[in-house]
């Protein structure tokens, strides 16, 4: 069988996913084939005769084959999962069992509640230090048809909004409405922190919390330190906490 | 293949600047921000869109330079506030190129010394438009010059410097503006699909001992390029808006090839001391003022036009909350690879069909491309954990100290005789799902046909590139400020300024400082 300039690799030979090597694996096989079938030439292959040997055809088979051993792949965008829900693993949180739904972070630090009844649920990244914490009533938004609905409806008064996304467009339309916000991924410098820092709303990035529902009465510690971009290069842990209230 | 004669100097010089690229892409990618959205399928455009810059990019900018040269792009550049800055010309040109190239390479699709010739171009232009555009700083990049972008000559920051407003927190001018730039980044990052490449950050300069300034520029925000704006942007009047501010007691110890900064102290509202307001693109004479003419006016028209940016907004947002993950990747993958577009633009020779669509060579490895794969390969890419990126044991990589090399440098080896390939050939026919765009541009001269636009591009000569003034660069000024060729430079710049008009070269920042201030005690600037 033919081989590939890459095969002779001294120092390199897989990737640090399983998913990219099973792709890429399968594709230098197919490579190799074609080159055999026209019998090596890799200068009319490599910006010609591939154009047509190796199509969308060929790739979409390199899915069907990681797909055929039971593999389903995670999912980012919500989008993916809605068209097709058979590839992906399944999204919870985002329809009507959102009422019994909870990010649970394994490395959420909890604690028993203080003295004031204030029950320590996780820890996140300040990104603006403000004079008071801020106190409001957690609602997961995690879907455009949430967006929509509270676009339509309006965004309840004293909304903590809880997202696990970093970006700024799905909360676009209504994330200056929000009284805080907790976001269980990125970092201060990911987009929806610029966009908070902007608005002057409260907000924690790469929360990691626990046991925190639709509907709790939450604060947000962020009279804590906001987390400088040295913490993030050097590891230093500079957390603010969240806790639930009392109902 | 192997044609005609490739020299050792050409091959060092491409890998060194192959290098660099390779150094940045990796300390921005692991330390600016992390890429995800719930709403747009991110990482699988981002791999359509290198794609799309690998098969495309050396034609395309040839086509450019057969109307106009790098440097000359880079000169005019220097003069507005568009998408050719730090983002696009700083890293995305060289980086979405190699990006690419390596993902080919990895897959087996490509050798290192394939399409060298577009490899040695592509480099080539991206060396000669940065060393041009930054020539007054005299760095090919931010990174080079330790994050800092000062680009822009005395006469303009003069400018930017005199005609400024004082705001300070509470008052109405600082919360317009406040409004404005939190709307507009909204915006900017939906119009551009997730990315932050619709927002550019510049500078710092030094106002004075305890002040200092950066450039603001919001782009891409009208009907103009992108078919999803046509419509929902129908009522923002202009396409690129620039914010000068002026920040007291902050430094700006990092300014990057992205055109995102670090402070310290942190940048916050309450130390934002004095705006401006300005638009530009390929047609106007420089920096154009927008509502300079009172505080009160600026601070009315920051409020129009968050109102509509908002609007716009809202309206875009449901408009894509409507597509397919097609549409959405088709969005983001155009909207990445045209990062570069506004080239084509300045030189006159813009086409839909060059810019607006995806390569049917790209275009083939969508199957490719869902939400778990799309993510690991493009972490693998951008930190270097691929089989391409791994080098002896005994090196240490910049930043990491891992035995990596992000991005393949030419084999010498094609010096020595083993074969090689010239180009990946020219642009292939593209396609798209997104609508078809309206032949509506907004410009600095008005709503204007593509077939308009390019040809008023091609006439437009503005001042920083006319023969007479075009080489009087900041070392020539410092010695011949006193000359009348030098005034009518300054004059030149000083022509739509508030405060500078007519008062020529002779100007130190101290002397722009006391106008200022004396203006503030008369009249409330």
């Amino acid at each position: 069988m033919a081989r590939l300039y890459v095969d002779s690799d001294k120092y390199g030979d897989q990737s640090a996913s399983a998913v990219v090597d099973a792709y890429h694996g399968t594709i230098k096989d197919l490579i190799r084939r074609r080159l055999d079938e026209i019998g090596g030439d890799w200068a009319s292959f490599v910006f010609d005769k591939s154009y047509d040997l190796i199509g969308a055809r060929e790739f979409a088979d390199v899915e069907k084959t990681l797909l055929s051993t039971g593999h389903r792949f995670d999912w980012s965008a919500m989008i993916s999962v809605r068209e097709r829900p058979g590839i992906y693993k399944s999204a919870t949180g985002v329809g009507e069992d959102l009422a019994d739904f909870s990010f649970e972070h394994a490395e959420a630090i909890t604690a028993p509640p203080d003295a004031e009844g204030r029950e320590q649920r996780g820890i996140g990244d300040n990104v603006v230090r403000y004079a008071s914490n801020l106190i409001g009533i957690a609602r997961y938004i995690r879907s455009s048809d949430r967006v929509l609905d509270l676009l339509s409806k309006g965004v309840p008064p004293d909304t903590v909004a809880i997202i696990d996304d970093s970006g700024g467009t799905l909360t676009a339309p209504i994330l200056e409405r929000f009284k805080g916000v907790i976001c269980a991924g990125g970092t201060v410098r990911s987009h929806l922190g610029i966009l908070t820092r902007e608005y002057g709303i409260p907000c924690v990035m790469n929360a990691k919390i626990s046991g925190i529902r639709e509907g709790d009465p939450v604060e947000i510690e962020c009279t804590a330190a906001a987390k400088t971009a040295e913490a993030y290069q050097q590891g230093i842990e500079m957390t603010a906490r969240v806790w639930r209230l009392k109902k | 293949m192997t044609t005609g004669a490739l020299s050792y100097a050409q091959l060092l010089e491409t890998n060194n600047l192959v290098q660099a690229s390779a150094d940045e892409t990796y300390w921005l990618c692991v330390t600016r921000t992390v890429q995800e959205s719930k709403l747009f399928p991110v990482p699988a455009y981002m791999m359509l869109s290198y794609m799309m810059a690998y098969f495309r990019y050396p034609s395309l900018l040839r086509k450019i330079e057969s109307r106009m040269a790098a440097e000359e792009i880079g000169d005019r550049a220097r003069a507005m506030g568009t998408k050719i800055q730090n983002p696009s010309m700083g890293w995305a040109l060289p980086g979405f190129y190699l990006l690419g190239r390596e993902w080919l390479i990895n897959l087996g699709l490509l050798r290192p010394q394939d399409a060298v010739l577009d490899l040695i171009y592509v480099m080539d232009f991206w060396k000669r438009f940065q060393l041009s555009w930054h020539r007054n700083d005299g760095h090919i990049t931010n990174k080079e010059f330790g994050h800092r972008a000062q680009f822009l000559p005395e006469r303009q920051l003069q400018v930017f410097h005199a005609d400024m407003f004082d705001c300070a927190a509470g008052d109405d001018l600082h919360e317009a503006a406040q409004g404005f730039m939190a709307a507009a980044s909204q915006y900017g990052f939906l119009i551009s699909c997730e990315s932050r490449i619709s927002l550019h950050n510049s500078g710092p300069y030094k106002l004075a001992d305890d002040r200092e300034m950066i450039i603001r520029d919001f782009m891409d925000l009208a009907e103009s390029d992108f078919p999803w704006l046509d419509g929902v942007a129908k009522d923002m009047p202009f396409n690129n808006l620039t914010v000068t501010l002026a920040v007291k007691d902050c430094h700006f110890y990092l300014m990057d090839d992205w055109g995102s900064f670090e402070s310290k102290p942190e940048f916050t509202a309450d130390r934002l001391v004095g705006v401006g307001l300005y638009t530009s693109d390929t047609l106007s004479e420089g920096y154009v003022p927008v509502a300079m003419g009172s505080k009160a006016e600026l601070g009315a028209c920051f409020r129009s036009l968050a109102d509509k940016v908002r609007d716009a907004s809202n309206q875009l947002w449901r408009r894509i909350a409507g597509w397919s993950r097609d549409l959405m990747i088709d969005a983001g993958a155009i909207t990445y690879f045209a990062i570069i577009k506004d080239l084509a633009h300045v030189a006159g020779v813009y086409d839909v069909s060059d810019w607006m669509m995806v390569d049917e060579r790209a275009e083939r490895f969508r199957p490719l491309f869902n939400d778990e794969y799309s993510r690991d390969v493009l972490t693998g890419l951008c930190i270097g954990t691929l089989p391409s990126h791994q080098a002896s044991d005994y090196t240490m990589m910049q930043h990491s100290n891992k035995p990596q090399r992000l991005f393949s440098p030419v084999p010498y080896s094609i010096l020595a005789g083993e074969d090689y390939t010239p180009t990946c050939g020219p642009v292939y026919p593209g396609k798209t799902h997104l609508d078809l765009k309206l032949d509506r541009y907004t410009t600095t001269r008005g709503v204007l046909t593509l077939a308009e636009y390019n040809k008023l591009a091609r006439e437009v000569r503005p001042a920083v590139v006319d023969p007479k003034y075009r080489h009087l660069c900041e070392t020539w000024v410092k010695y011949h400020a006193a000359t009348p060729l030098a005034d009518e430079l300054y004059r030149l710049e000083q022509s739509q300024s508030r405060r500078l008009k007519g008062k020529g070269a002779g100007l130190s920042r101290a002397d722009i400082e006391k106008l200022c201030r004396n203006d503030a005690g008369g009249s409330g600037r």
